[in-house]
């Protein structure tokens, strides 16, 4: 079996990044190393919508919360995939983004040679995830533009 | 950190409205504007020869200091940055109110009436200055991005209608803001409740999580993104839950701005009629003001009764607040800072989500009742006068030719005191009391009678009630403080947000919204009359 000593991983927890999880921990080399990609998505910005009753500190509240809400989700998921990845012979690193999922795994790509980057499929229609934001990360773009090779991991069913 | 951008943007775009002002100013766009006016006086004449110049040398002696002057850091750099954005919304405004919207109107006035509804397609579709400004936001903002010198801007579109608000203040009456006031606390305090209730229920029902019911319920029952984001660190709603909400309330407000003019215009609904329905029925608070501007863009009597819905959505909010932190701390027994149902600091929650703007509106309705802004023989900003001594025009009085198309449709009339008052009209040839005029005017707003005759019952209103001018430049500044208002607001949509609308809180949101529009409907065409 070919194994891969360079790994991104794009993954925000979602049933499909786990399955791109678990695919990426099978094809790694021993001693590999696997960079954890996670990226808030940028329509966070534009979160607080047309809202124009509050008063500045109810804002302000509200971005607070938000950014530490946003902040502790991605430290849970970067934790949980530490102890996935660190239970096998892989090393694991972790690239946090802010901004449009496709643009932040190029950019990502562009920094640095991987061997092979693994992404989870979109969830079907109909499927629910309580964790999935509609924010695609494999857009026509991407694959347009990749020049590493991408492993799209199935959809679990 | 330096806000201001050296970039020419801002000059470019007060070169701009110099130039559309020198191009009235000189007649080289007269061929253009009796285009727009289809032959009639072009109705934004005295706008177009002033604003322009007006607000071009201001953009231009800042957009120089923009791309030319030293920045440095603190407040008035902060500040000053505001200005690109802020007039690159006017711009778009401009050109939307005096060129687009008018254009459009050509074209559907080219097309035809539609059916029988005796209207036009853009009358029917509500596509005026200021639909088509909330659209070109969102445009904007979507497909060509906000640019970064104009971001700081875009945000003080939330001043421009606060301040809209606080105007309007000066036009109420004493009795039409307890008459409104009384029924708005009625209705929404019914409807906020139901349906606050409602989506807990359901929630519970659906087992979705309290954070995901509490942010909902808030979204679903106030005043929509606003109550959204005051609610959410309250409950501790995820982000996800959040973006959901923020979603579903978003997709289904700018869906309602559009179909709530439409339906208001098919049921022939009146002013007071469709304000309460806006103000009741739409969840988001921005887009209540949008729907009524667009069922009456060429004046404020619906914006009037729907903003004191507005209000009042918004004077509930920190008792929903903490209404929900009670529930909240009850069901999951503390919330992540420890604290406890007993623990909550109610006196906090009130101050912090006070709607402080408010206090203007209120400032402005005590001033205007002292005789500030009108004569204190003026009523509603307007007074009544039918002698030469008190202003009426005796060219005014109505000719055979109008009283007899008059007496040939007052049979249609139903109330005996509208057809009283009618009769009074035609014998008299002009309107004798203020209580005529009352019923005249309600005559006019439920569109019963054929446009002739609803024409010259409108021109006899207007021969009578004559408005005071500072009242007139109150209605001008506030139309303007909304229209900008809203395109900024359209600017801060993003499909993006609204793609997140989905899962259960779509299903909820769906159902509870329907309700609550249909419902609300019936109530105000069942209960509520053609004036207060």
């Amino acid at each position: 079996m070919l194994l891969f000593r360079h790994i991104l991983l794009a993954s925000h927890g979602t049933l499909g990044a786990i399955a791109a999880e678990d695919m990426a921990l099978q094809i790694c080399a021993d001693n590999g190393m696997i960079d954890h990609l996670i990226v808030v998505p940028e329509f966070w910005q534009g979160m607080t919508g047309d809202d124009w009753l509050n008063n500045g500190v109810t804002r302000d509240q509200f971005q607070s919360y938000l950014q530490t809400e946003l902040g502790r989700e991605i430290d849970q998921q970067c934790q949980r995939l530490h102890r996935k990845i660190s239970a096998s012979a892989c090393t694991y690193s972790s690239l946090i983004q802010f901004g449009r999922p496709d643009q932040a795994l190029l950019q990502c790509t562009k920094k640095q040679r991987y061997d092979l980057v693994v992404l989870g499929s979109p969830r079907p229609r109909r499927m629910p995830d309580l964790m999935a934001l509609r924010s695609t990360m494999l857009t026509k773009q991407l694959v347009t533009a990749m020049q590493t090779a991408i492993l799209v991991a199935p959809y679990p069913k | 950190m330096i806000y201001t951008q050296k970039k020419p943007a801002l000059l470019i775009i007060g070169l701009l409205m110099l130039a559309i002002w020198f191009g009235v100013d000189t007649g080289l766009l007269n061929p253009v504007l009796a285009h727009l006016s289809s032959g009639k006086p072009y109705k934004y004449l005295n706008e177009i020869s002033s604003l322009p110049l007006y607000f071009g040398v201001v953009a231009v002696v800042t957009g120089c200091w923009h791309w030319l002057g030293p920045h440095e850091e603190g407040q008035l750099d902060y500040y000053s940055s505001t200005i690109a954005g802020g007039m690159l919304i006017l711009l778009i405004t401009m050109l939307i109110r005096w060129f687009i919207a008018p254009q459009i109107e050509v074209i559907s006035v080219d097309l035809g009436l539609i059916g029988n509804t005796g209207k036009y397609i853009h009358e029917l579709l509500g596509l005026n200055y200021v639909v088509l400004g909330i659209v070109a936001g969102i445009i904007i903002a979507n497909v060509f991005k906000v640019p970064d010198w104009a971001r700081n801007g875009v945000r003080l579109s939330r001043l421009g209608l606060k301040t809209g608000v606080i105007l309007l203040g000066a036009l109420y009456s004493a009795a039409e803001l307890k008459n409104l006031g009384g029924l708005s606390i009625i209705m929404i305090g019914f409807f906020v409740l139901g349906s606050v209730g409602i989506v807990l229920w359901i929630g519970s029902r659906r087992n979705i999580s309290n954070s995901m019911g509490g942010v909902l319920s808030a979204g679903m029952g106030v005043c929509g993104v606003s109550a959204t984001v005051a609610v959410a660190p309250v409950v501790q709603a995820k982000p996800v839950e959040i973006a959901y909400t923020i979603g579903t309330i978003l997709l289904w407000g700018v869906g309602c701005m559009f179909a709530f003019p439409i339906i208001g215009h098919l049921l022939d609904m009146s002013y007071v009629q469709f304000g309460a329905w806006a103000g009741t029925g739409i969840l988001n608070s921005a887009q209540v003001v949008g729907a009524a501007l667009a069922f009456q863009p060429d004046g404020i009597e619906t914006l009037m009764v729907a903003e004191i819905f507005n209000i009042t959505r918004v004077l509930i909010l920190p008792v929903i607040v903490l209404w929900l932190a009670i529930w909240y701390v009850k069901r999951e027994g503390t919330t992540s800072s420890g604290t406890t149902s007993s623990g909550i600091n109610v006196g906090q929650v009130i101050i912090t989500k006070f709607p402080v703007f408010v206090l203007g509106f209120i400032l402005m309705f005590a001033l205007s009742t002292t005789g500030m802004f009108a004569p204190a023989s003026h009523y509603q900003g307007k007074y009544f006068g039918n002698t030469p001594a008190q202003g009426f025009k005796q060219e005014n009085l109505l000719n055979a030719e109008q009283t007899e198309q008059l007496r040939a449709e007052i049979i249609v009339i139903d109330e005996n005191e509208d057809r009283v008052a009618v009769n009074r009209l035609i014998k008299n040839g002009k309107i004798m009391t203020i209580e005529d005029d009352n019923a005249i005017r309600s005559i006019i707003n439920a569109g019963t009678l054929s446009d002739e005759a609803t024409a010259i019952l409108s021109a006899a209103h207007d021969a009578v009630r004559h408005t005071a001018r500072k009242i007139e430049a109150f209605r001008q500044w506030i139309t303007w403080l909304f229209a900008f208002g809203l395109v900024g607001l359209g600017m801060q949509i993003t499909v993006s947000s609204m793609k997140q609308a989905g899962g259960e809180p779509a299903i909820i949101g769906g159902i509870v919204g329907f309700i609550k529009a249909a419902l609300s409907l019936i109530v105000v065409i069942l209960l509520i009359g053609d004036t207060v």
